[in-house]
């Protein structure tokens, strides 16, 4: 009588996945997101294929592409330091307000420099990186520390701290740093020109030097360290990490200085390299997208790099869906978000695989 | 001098405002006593914002809350199929559920495609309704004899149906949860999973419920902004309102009764911030007061992290773990 339906698939579980695998997968999904929002697109009325070619257009325009480049740099510095914390277990949702923090410190130095005369000119470039790395590193800590010493979760410290940072910046403008001859607009004095990029090469490509230096740097760092190893040890199974007589307390105050640190270095970029002054709301999420970047990237550090300049021409292609087929940010937003969830739907199916039986 | 009537305002907009802090913390709360911290919780109120927005010059207040529930349900269903059932990370599929929501919402209300949706669900619409970026807001409902008593009846007794709504949620959700047999499951599966499955409680489908109500409560808070409150679409106008009501929860330490507290506070603080600036006062860093509420949340989340206090309140201690039934 036990006539059960048999399918002839079983779903396994893999214990390893082959890398040819992963990037079949990863390929996959990005198509799926594609065609998912397309669809949700083409529902609301909208010629889904025309703006498809409106965002491959940045990848094949040379100027659009440079935009691009010039894009994916916060966003991408602010990414590889979340592959260090996100492969520690630590959930740092914060890279948003490192940011801020960044751009604070660095606004700070130029301000030094420009009314106290403290700083000489060829120096500030570097003083306001070390600065913004040193702010976002530490306000990155005072989550960490919240979790180390006291077990407060790290993804809601770091989501509130965010909003904390936020504001703080938007006191700063429009209060003590608003630049007295700015008509009483919430800007900053204009940052000069030794506090600003483009220089040697143009900005995108003295960005993009530094944003893959920075790659290569954590890639050794988390590969050929001790350091390296125990975040991952740390990451994937704190009690042997105990055992192993790993200091936690010690790696998560690293992992926050080095997550934190690249955030605030990402908002002295935006400051330095495109925008040029401080004013409100000066990333516009761009802490979030990092997030989707770190995902996209499997968590590697160099893969950041590609993942990051893939975003960075998302973001672009928002500025070209407005001019030319009226549509608001949004589209792009939409698009973001059903990559972001597909990546890790395919992180999910990676993991098994389906063997037939009969 | 301050006047009677100047804190009657006062009061009766702290009511108003709170309820916006009030609805979503309260869906926010069942969903993470069951286990699901969610992040999408600004996405959801977004999109609840925009459907009433679309659907109340459409077709008018009951359809367009109607429509609201329905789309917030759905939403839910989306939520508990990514993180139940798929089991991918919560922090990812709500932080995504956000950007979705924002997209989402964007598209909806873009003139052109507005004025399609809209054209479709009522063909007699004239074009003043299509364009307008506003909506006739909800009526506030006296209720007889209780409105005419100073102070109180102002502030509470004379609001529109949604505060009514909120309230009476917030009491009977606290009754469901601490009260009966369906609040403990909710409980014991945020709690400790496999125990309650072993209980016999299914655990699938308590979260899949919470994630439906989150969804709900979610979409009629944005909602609820939109025509309860500030009934003139702007784009992403929940600004953040979200992520408060994700610190509200905290605050209220995961009761629906304490939540009415937090809300009134978190509503007050921001009334009087536009208050307080007419008067001069606090207008030069306004900055500092609307930071309160995540300050607030940091140091109630670490105050909770004391162990007596902990088991005094409950946190839910499954809170953003997947489960695995083996």
């Amino acid at each position: 009588m036990d006539v059960a339906l048999r399918l002839p698939i079983k779903v396994e579980r893999r214990l390893e996945v082959p890398a040819s695998v992963s990037a079949t997968m990863t390929v996959t999904f990005l198509l799926l997101a594609l065609l998912f929002s397309a669809s949700i697109m083409q529902l609301l009325g909208i010629d889904a294929v025309s703006v498809l070619v409106q965002v491959l257009s940045v990848f094949t325009t040379w100027e659009l592409l440079t935009a691009a480049v010039l894009r994916s740099v916060p966003i991408g510095l602010a990414a590889v330091g979340l592959t260090v914390s996100f492969r520690s277990n630590f959930w740092n949702i914060g890279a948003e307000g490192q940011m801020f923090m960044g751009m604070f410190a660095s606004t700070g130095v130029v301000l030094l420099h420009a009314y106290y005369g403290l700083i000489p000119g060829w120096a500030l470039l570097p003083t306001m990186a070390i600065a913004s790395f040193v702010a976002g590193g530490l306000y990155c800590s005072l989550a960490g520390l919240l979790r180390s010493k006291l077990g407060v979760n790290e993804v809601l410290t770091t989501l509130m701290m965010n909003f904390i940072a936020v504001l703080f910046v938007d006191y700063l403008v429009y209060g003590p740093w608003r630049d007295p001859k700015g008509y009483g607009f919430p800007l900053s004095i204009p940052f000069p020109k030794e506090a600003r990029f483009g220089g040697v090469m143009g900005e995108a490509y003295e960005g993009l030097a530094i944003l893959a230096a920075v790659a290569v740097i954590v890639y050794f760092l988390m590969t050929r360290t001790t350091f390296g190893v125990d975040v991952k040890v740390v990451g994937e199974n704190p009690y042997i990490a105990g055992m192993a007589g790993i200091r936690m307390t010690r790696t998560y105050f690293l992992v926050n200085m080095v997550t934190g640190g690249l955030a605030g270095l990402a908002g002295f970029f935006l400051l330095s390299g495109i925008i040029g002054r401080l004013r409100p709301r000066a990333s516009p999420g761009y802490g979030y997208t990092a997030i989707i970047i770190a995902f996209l990237a499997g968590l590697h550090p160099l893969l950041a790099l590609p993942a990051a300049v893939f975003m960075g021409g998302l973001i672009v292609a928002g500025d070209v869906l407005q001019a030319t087929l009226n549509l608001p940010f949004a589209a792009v937003q939409l698009l973001q978000s059903t990559i972001f969830v597909m990546i890790v739907v395919a992180e999910f199916v990676k993991r098994y695989r389906i063997v037939w039986r009969w | 001098m301050v006047e009677v009537s100047w804190i009657e305002g006062v009061l009766a907009l702290t009511v108003q405002f709170g309820t916006v802090y009030l609805l979503a913390s309260l869906g926010e709360i069942y969903a993470e006593r069951s286990g699901i911290l969610n992040l999408g919780m600004e996405g959801m109120m977004i999109v609840g914002a925009a459907i009433a927005f679309i659907f109340t010059n459409a077709l008018g207040h009951v359809m367009s809350l109607l429509m609201v529930v329905l789309v917030g349900a759905l939403m839910g269903l989306l939520l508990a199929f990514l993180v139940v059932t798929l089991r991918l990370n919560q922090v990812v599929v709500g932080l995504a559920i956000t950007l979705f929501g924002y997209g989402l919402s964007g598209l909806l209300t873009q003139q052109a495609i507005r004025a399609r949706i809209m054209r479709a669900l009522n063909p007699d619409l004239p074009e003043s309704a299509i364009v307008t970026q506003q909506a006739e807001a909800l009526r506030a409902l006296k209720v007889p004899y209780l409105s005419e008593i100073p102070v109180i009846g102002p502030v509470l007794f004379s609001q529109n149906a949604l505060v009514y709504f909120a309230l009476v949620a917030a009491v009977v959700m606290w009754f469901v949860l601490f009260r009966t047999s369906v609040g403990l499951a909710i409980r014991s599966v945020g709690e400790n999973p496999s125990m309650a499955d072993s209980l016999g409680i299914n655990v699938f489908r308590t979260r899949y419920a919470t994630s439906v109500v989150v969804g709900i409560m979610g979409c009629l808070a944005g909602a609820y902004l939109f025509i309860g409150y500030q009934p003139f679409w702007v784009e992403m106008m929940t600004n953040g309102r979200g992520f408060i009501a994700l610190a509200l929860v905290i605050l209220a330490s995961w009761s629906p009764l304490r939540a009415v507290f937090g809300a009134l506070l978190f509503g007050g603080v921001e009334v009087l911030q536009f208050r307080l600036q007419l008067f001069g006062f606090a207008a030069q860093s306004p900055q500092f007061v609307l930071m309160l509420p995540y300050i607030v949340a940091i140091v109630t989340l670490s105050a909770l992290s004391i162990e007596s206090v902990r088991k005094r309140l409950g946190v839910p201690e499954a809170l953003g773990k997947p489960y695995y039934r083996e």
